[in-house]
């Protein structure tokens, strides 16, 4: 079968060791309160649904089916690339937000600074 | 009417400086020759060198930013230290020295007849330095397309001598572009409806330092600001978004 049917195992095997540690990793990461919940979820959640897709490949073919794609695999890149992109997407906002709120603070003390040394001449 | 206003009004040159400590003295001297009643705040973009200190020296007002911000940053910090101070009008001058102070009061003229902005061009007479001719090339482009998107010929859409009014300083300190900001803040003032003048003006090749855009950076900034400015001119009107 073209892989509709089976994935060979040694790539399960692969992808299951994967995306657990991924998962690991990532929980690590919250639990040491590196990464804001926030961004958080989103990692959690993407590497949860790897771990489950890589335990129950079926979900994959299902999904392939349904969007009459012929090989699984094609889906999960079409998932992935799909996710990654939402997520880029979104951290572009976010530094384009935190740029914007720096740029602010920035001249806010710049002006802050003057104003207290002009303060500070007049006595 | 006029003539009794136009001498009330708080004026501010506003000169945002990176690197300027050789340049600004003699800026500060011409400065101080013109037979008008304004004052001055540097705009320090966190100079390596002494640019602070040449402003205390002299006893000009100095806001030194805490982190480089760029050229875009920096004149906004003046534009909302001209709101925070109730100044009326607001100048932009390099602190390279490219901009001479004689010609403050021509520029400011404008102003005082009703335009929001009045820019300083160095092609209407084509006297002084008339800057390389790639550069004309690029500016004449902007020309064209600021033309095209709002219906006025501006002869220098790159000049960074201007005035402007009360009404674009409290615009401008709202929000400002980034970088290489005189194109698209032309569109952005033309498409709110405020009117600007150009005035014919003599400008010097800078005395030290280096521009800011140098050679590699030319065809980023082309397609930079041609995109800056067409989406000047489909933004939202009032304010861009920017909040």
């Amino acid at each position: 079968m073209n892989g509709m049917g089976e994935m060979s195992s040694v790539l399960r095997i692969i992808l299951i060791i994967g995306s657990l540690i991924f998962f690991v990793f990532i929980m690590n990461m919250v639990r040491t309160k590196k990464l804001e919940l926030k961004y958080a979820l989103t990692w959690i959640l993407t590497s949860f649904s790897f771990v489950l897709l890589s335990i129950f490949p079926e979900i994959l073919f299902f999904i392939a089916a349904l969007m009459h794609i012929e090989l699984p695999v094609n889906a999960l890149y079409l998932c992935v690339i799909s996710l990654l992109l939402l997520i880029v997407f979104t951290l572009s906002v976010a530094v384009s937000r935190q740029a914007l709120r720096i740029k602010t603070l920035v001249q806010e003390i710049g002006l802050i600074k003057e104003t207290l040394e002009r303060m500070k001449k007049e006595g | 009417m006029e003539q009794m206003e136009k001498y009330n009004l708080k004026t501010l040159v506003i000169i945002p400086a990176y690197k300027e400590a050789k340049n600004l003295p003699r800026l500060f001297r011409e400065l101080k020759e013109v037979p008008l009643d304004f004052d001055i705040v540097v705009i320090n973009d966190c100079s390596p060198d002494d640019t602070e200190a040449v402003c205390r020296q002299h006893g000009i007002p100095v806001v030194s930013l805490p982190v480089n911000l760029g050229i875009g940053g920096a004149v906004q910090t003046g534009y909302k230290y001209a709101l925070e101070h109730g100044y009326d009008i607001a100048v932009q001058m390099d602190g390279d020295g490219q901009h001479d102070p004689r010609f403050l009061k021509l520029v400011l003229s404008r102003i005082y007849e009703g335009y929001h902005m009045s820019i300083g061009s160095r092609f209407i007479e084509g006297k002084g330095y008339q800057s390389s001719l790639t550069r004309r090339a690029g500016i004449k482009f902007f020309s064209w397309l600021i033309k095209l998107l709002t219906g006025q010929y501006i002869s220098d859409p790159t000049s960074g001598f201007r005035a402007c009014s009360r009404e674009l300083i409290r615009l401008f300190a709202g929000s400002y572009p980034k970088d290489y900001p005189e194109p698209e803040t032309i569109v952005t003032a033309l498409r709110n409806k405020y009117r600007i003048a150009e005035v014919p003006v003599i400008m010097r090749p800078r005395q030290s330092g280096e521009s800011s855009i140098t050679r590699n950076l030319a065809a980023y900034y082309m397609i930079k600001v041609t995109l800056a400015v067409i989406m000047a001119a489909i933004a939202r009107k009032n304010g861009d978004g920017a909040k």
